[in-house]
């Protein structure tokens, strides 16, 4: 179907029952949301130290009293400080690329935008590798998160001054400038690499740019937690008024869309979601672009069930990506990075094959 | 015909003094008396790379990693392009022979022989900055790229890329091949036999000792979050072995130098951690796992058995790396070894 049509539907469905979103949004919601749950105490269960299964869930219910089981000092800390901070650091940064993704997707009305798109993820991988360069990632804790997260910020602060000409940007203007500012940005870190003098900061910057969850703690959770679910829960507040950008500026405001506020603040939250994403986990490719669009593809283009479902679509992907990581060669690890592409990259494929014929994305 | 026969007569006197001068300076001293050929080739024979061993004159002919390599006379302006083939370089030649090194080479905490390359300027893996230096020997690490290899060859200049050997007997082999290469055989057997009696006397004591006594080592690195660690064909394992240390990550399957987890290191259960990191980032590290609570029961945790070691002996891939064996073995078996102290390997004079 064409764009054309897919923005036809949206016209037509937007202002059809909510009732319908409800019960689309709900049971999409508790399937992907069942799964999520599966995902999250199966990846508990799995990793280089090994705990009975009754001893995880003892563990994991024991804060309600159900503690069945008699467990070690040494497993409850495991699951406690070591496995559950990684899980839910990356299930925030699945929810966070997702919910970024497809509010990018919506906004320049391209199924190849991702959260990437306006440069955010290539000024937070600078400031990660200035942060490894100069050493001072090695010596205080949370350095290489702020450094990454100054970057992604300043990187969206000069895309959005790039565009804005008298208190309004182009959109068009806004893309072109995500794109040479991320092309910029590259070559410093490409320079950086080269004139690095210490082989083990290049491998560490090499180890960074494909992304990973390495060592996160509960400190990540609390740094990440609030501003993604926070920046999350606005952007699905105005997933009405980005179903209705997608007409056109003139007929969003038409409707009543405060387009010149409603579309900055989408970008805002977006940038902001995605650079603290890149802070705690790297530049992680493929989930942005990929889970929304694979959502996209089963609910249809409505932001009021895809924003919500890419939340957690992109959390459940993270889960199982970084469950792979950390157990198919242990006690070695992957990079998470690299399992979201091998997993992600033929399934999309196969996606793609298998839909080319009546796809309904825009 | 009188005269005649004087100048055959004066030839082969002539010849017989050259042939005298060339055996006398068979390419490995300049001012030593000539080494007894037989004994010599018998050396040289056991060497792999070595095309003719009983070939101590110039041109000589090595079979490297790069394919047959002949070196027409002495190499007077050596340049490496690695930290280890740097080690060996300087502690075979004298340090005015040796044009330039890698930038690596320079930074004392990584290098065993920055005070000597200080000197000398730094390269990176441009050719053309390479044949600035004007060298009459290039020796590059299996990780140099073929296309500058190709480049400097193209120019003339004579490429030996060689592999260095984490175990004992691939150093010495390393030694006398890398001697042989700049005409030092004397100062590579006279170092290969100072390495030899350290590794000897390091043998003499761990083993002695029963096998049930052997420890379970781990060697952990952490930048930016990540740890590694080294497992079986690293580096650090071979150092390990060397100290009669078990190598945990070996014995979990890991080879190379992988990154692990914390769960990782609960799962291996070592009884010391080494960590071969400069302290500034080395001592936060160690700070970290001592007081994470999950690792509480791991042995070398609980037994406060974490150590920054000096990462120029563990991290460096040359003889030095028996400097990290002994100071291994040292913070393994603290009671056997009188002194305390170790001291560095000789330099030529």
């Amino acid at each position: 179907m064409s764009r054309v049509m897919a923005l036809g539907a949206i016209r037509t469905n937007w202002r059809s029952s909510n009732i319908s979103v409800v019960t689309r949004l709900a049971a999409a919601s508790a399937v992907l949301g069942v799964l999520l749950i599966v995902a999250m105490l199966a990846s508990l269960s799995m990793g280089p130290v090994s705990i009975p299964v009754t001893h995880v869930a003892s563990i994991v219910l024991e804060p309600i009293g159900l503690d069945f089981a008699t467990y070690s000092r040494t497993e409850e800390l495991v699951i406690e400080q070591l496995r559950l901070p990684r899980i839910i650091v990356g299930a925030l940064v699945g929810m966070a690329l997702g919910v970024a993704g497809a509010t990018m997707q919506g906004l320049f009305r391209n199924p190849m935008a991702d959260p990437g798109i306006i440069g955010v993820s290539a000024g937070g991988a600078l400031g990660a590798v200035i942060a490894i360069a100069l050493g001072i990632s090695g010596i205080f804790y949370q350095a290489l998160s702020a450094f990454a997260f100054l970057g992604a910020m300043g990187a969206a602060f000069l895309v959005y001054g790039i565009a804005t000409v008298g208190g309004r940007f182009n959109m068009a203007t806004l893309l072109l400038a995500g794109v040479a500012v991320s092309a910029f940005f590259g070559a410093i870190v490409s320079a950086i690499m080269i004139l690095v003098p210490s082989n083990e900061a290049l491998r560490e910057i090499l180890f960074w740019l494909t992304g990973g969850l390495d060592s996160r703690s509960w400190e990540h959770v609390r740094l990440a937690a609030p501003p993604i679910i926070g920046a999350s829960a606005i952007i699905f507040v105005m997933s009405r008024d980005l179903n209705l950008l997608m007409l056109g500026d003139d007929e969003a405001k038409s409707m009543g869309v405060r387009v010149g506020a409603i579309r900055p603040g989408l970008l805002a939250a977006a940038s902001l979601i995605t650079g603290v994403a890149v802070a705690v986990s790297g530049t992680i490719a493929f989930v942005g672009l990929v889970v929304p669009h694979m959502l996209r593809l089963v609910v249809g283009p409505d932001h009021r069930v895809l924003i919500p479902l890419s939340a957690v679509g992109g959390a459940l992907f993270m889960v199982i990506a970084d469950t792979i990581a950390r157990t198919v060669v242990q006690p070695a690890e992957f990079r998470v990075g690299i399992i979201t592409a091998f997993v992600g990259a033929p399934f999309f494929i196969f996606l793609l094959i298998r839909n080319k014929r009546h796809t309904t994305a825009f | 015909m009188n005269s005649l026969k004087s100048v055959v007569v004066l030839m082969g006197v002539l010849m017989l003094v050259l042939a005298a001068c060339s055996s006398g300076s068979n390419g490995d001293s300049t001012s030593a008396p000539a080494a007894p050929v037989a004994p010599l080739s018998t050396v040289l024979n056991g060497v792999p790379g070595i095309v003719d061993p009983t070939n101590t004159g110039w041109p000589r002919t090595v079979d490297v990693l790069n394919g047959l390599v002949t070196i027409d006379a002495k190499p007077e302006r050596i340049l490496t392009v690695s930290l280890g083939h740097d080690e060996v370089t300087y502690a075979m030649v004298p340090a005015s022979r040796v044009v330039a090194t890698g930038s690596y080479t320079k930074l004392a905490q990584h290098s065993n022989v920055a005070h000597l390359a200080e000197a000398v300027g730094a390269i990176t893996l441009d050719a053309e900055q390479v044949v600035s230096y004007n060298p009459d020997l290039v020796i590059a690490s299996p990780f140099t790229k073929a296309d500058f290899i190709d480049a400097l060859r193209n120019v003339g200049i004579p490429v030996v890329q060689t592999k260095l050997h984490n175990d004992p007997d691939g150093r010495i082999q390393d030694i006398i091949l890398l001697g042989y290469v700049y005409g030092e055989v004397d100062r590579a057997l006279e170092l290969a036999d100072e390495v030899r009696a350290r590794y000897d006397a390091l043998r003499e004591v761990t083993g002695s000792k029963p096998v049930s006594d052997r420890q379970r080592v781990l060697s952990l690195t952490s930048y930016s979050d990540k740890i590694y660690t080294a497992g079986a064909n690293s580096t650090e394992g071979g150092i390990i072995e060397a100290a009669d240390g078990i190598n945990v990550a070996a014995l979990a399957g890991l080879d190379g130098n992988p990154t692990t987890s914390l769960e990782g290191v609960i799962s291996m259960a070592p009884e010391v951690i080494f960590i071969p990191q400069p302290p500034d980032s080395g001592e936060p590290f160690r700070e970290q796992l001592l007081a994470n609570p999950a690792l509480a029961e791991v042995p070398a945790i609980k037994n406060g058995r974490v150590y920054v070691v000096p990462n120029k002996f563990f991290t460096t891939l040359s003889f030095w790396n028996l400097r990290g064996a002994e100071h291994l073995a040292l913070l393994l078996w603290p009671d056997d070894f009188n002194s305390g102290e170790f001291v560095g390997f000789s330099f030529p004079e």
